[in-house]
């Protein structure tokens, strides 16, 4: 059964509403760093880090095309393959700007994605909490985790 | 928008109780040409049609019936009329509930040859 | 900047190789993925011209496991060294949480280097970051070539490394140092984080 995943959990609700209705096959929410808020469709953590890495480049270097323009942000960006098509949109929220990566095939198209994407940005943007204050992250003995962690994944 | 999509849609939206007529690409749900009255969400209308006409043409094939030609769909406040057009574009037409179908279905099927 | 989530308690971070063309920013990466076992690792996404130069970025994704209870993930990112790639570069820059700077050792290489540690400088203040707060490590790259083709690593120091950031001698290509060098970055990016947020 393909999975919804959501970093940030106040995202899960609107992306399984949008995934429903737009039967997209793949979908990511990240920051425009690439950082990974949410997802639908992808079996591996890593291959989520980076598709969220190529369309937040896509994102980037697209954007600044159209600064070099002098044209106003993009929002959607377009793609269409033979049996897929893959949908950008860059939006806002109260936690600042985010992406959208979306993937679907046949039994989608783009007219549909973008519908039901309006409607998706809206419910993130209402569901956004604000932005929490700082809490302490890391045990100050972390330098121990962290080494063993990098030995482990080295082999030493 | 070309004259041969304006003179399609307006020999549809010329039949008595039609409210709006539009052109869309039947593969990605997105409008080719309009021709809308206030109120009408064509965009949104387009893209539902479309996946719509795609769900239809599934079972129309699998029922071995080939493609089918003409979508009618009554709600309680109007219609939702679809015609395929050669060229893979679908011709939607919103309309009032008491709008003369046969006549209406006639007019999208001859503006759909009018597009191909 | 780091994405923390204290509700799932997942820490992501970003970090970039930086520095001159061919100094070894991609053999770290290729070296690093090749070393850590593939469940912990994402595929390395290289987009590169046909001659293997990197065009826009490499990126890795690393699972390092759980460190004081997150599950922390490293997104590793090298830029284009050439430098008519300056525009992809800040793209790449951004949101960046450390910085690892390889040198190419090659004392025929010094003024490249110092023209892109100048470019660094540039594209961080550029996007509003200080450099003086951003974790940095310099890897002085390539140190098995010949002792009269290199400069030392306290030369390098002298000629790169005036805000005093840690730096290690490297062989990329055999993979010395490369551990170092992550291990190094890491434990700054997350330390920096700890602080921040204390």
């Amino acid at each position: 059964m393909t999975q919804t995943r959501a970093v940030e959990p106040w995202t899960l609700e609107p992306l399984q509403r949008f995934v429903a209705e737009s039967a997209a096959r793949l979908a990511l929410l990240t920051t425009t760093s690439g950082q990974v808020i949410a997802q639908h469709g992808f079996t591996r953590a890593v291959d989520v880090m980076s598709a969220a890495a190529l369309g937040a480049a896509i994102a980037a270097s697209t954007s600044e095309i159209i600064r070099m323009l002098q044209e106003p942000a993009f929002r959607v960006l377009a793609h269409q393959g033979q049996r897929h098509g893959i949908f950008l949109a860059r939006f806002g929220t109260p936690r600042g700007a985010m992406l959208a990566l979306v993937v679907y095939g046949g039994d989608s198209s783009i007219g549909l994605v973008q519908l039901f994407f309006e409607q998706f940005a809206r419910d993130l943007a209402a569901a956004c909490p604000a932005p929490e204050p700082a809490r302490p992250v890391l045990a100050a003995d972390f330098e121990r985790d962290l080494n063993e962690s990098l030995a482990a994944l080295f082999g030493r | 928008m070309t004259t041969k999509f304006q003179a399609a849609l307006d020999s549809v939206t010329r039949v008595r109780g039609v409210r709006g007529a539009m052109l869309v690409a039947g593969d990605d749900g997105l409008v080719v040409a309009e021709s809308l009255m206030e109120g009408i969400r064509g965009n949104a209308v387009a893209a539902l049609a479309a996946s719509l006409a795609k769900r239809f043409r599934r079972a129309s094939e699998t029922a071995a019936y080939g493609l089918p030609q003409f979508i009618h769909l009554q709600a309680s406040q109007g219609l939702l009329l679809a015609a395929l057009a050669p060229s893979g574009m679908l011709l939607v037409v919103v309309a009032e509930a008491d709008i003369n179908v046969g006549l209406a279905r006639l007019e999208m099927l001859r503006a759909g040859e009018a597009v191909a | 900047m780091s994405l923390v989530n204290f509700t799932t308690r997942e820490i992501t971070c970003k970090i970039v190789y930086y520095g001159p063309g061919r100094s070894g920013k991609t053999t770290n990466l290729q070296y690093i993925y090749g070393r850590v076992p593939e469940e912990r690792r994402g595929r390395m996404v290289s987009l590169a011209t046909q001659t293997d130069r990197t065009l826009f970025f490499d990126f890795l994704p690393l699972e390092l496991g759980s460190i004081s209870g997150f599950k922390t993930r490293f997104q590793l990112y090298t830029v284009p060294g050439q430098v008519y790639y300056n525009a992809t570069r800040k793209l790449v820059l951004q949101g960046s949480d450390g910085v690892v700077f390889v040198v190419d050792s090659q004392a025929r290489q010094l003024d490249e280097n110092i023209e892109s540690m100048q470019n660094l400088h540039a594209n961080l203040l550029e996007q509003g970051l200080d450099i003086r707060t951003l974790p940095v490590i310099l890897q002085y790259n390539k140190q098995d070539l010949p002792p009269e083709l290199i400069l030392t690593p306290a030369e390098l120091d002298e000629a790169l490394n005036f805000r005093a950031w840690p730096s290690l001698p490297a062989d990329a290509i055999n993979g010395h140092g490369v551990f170092e060098t992550l291990k190094a970055a890491s434990e700054a990016v997350l330390r920096k984080l700890s602080e921040e947020r204390t």
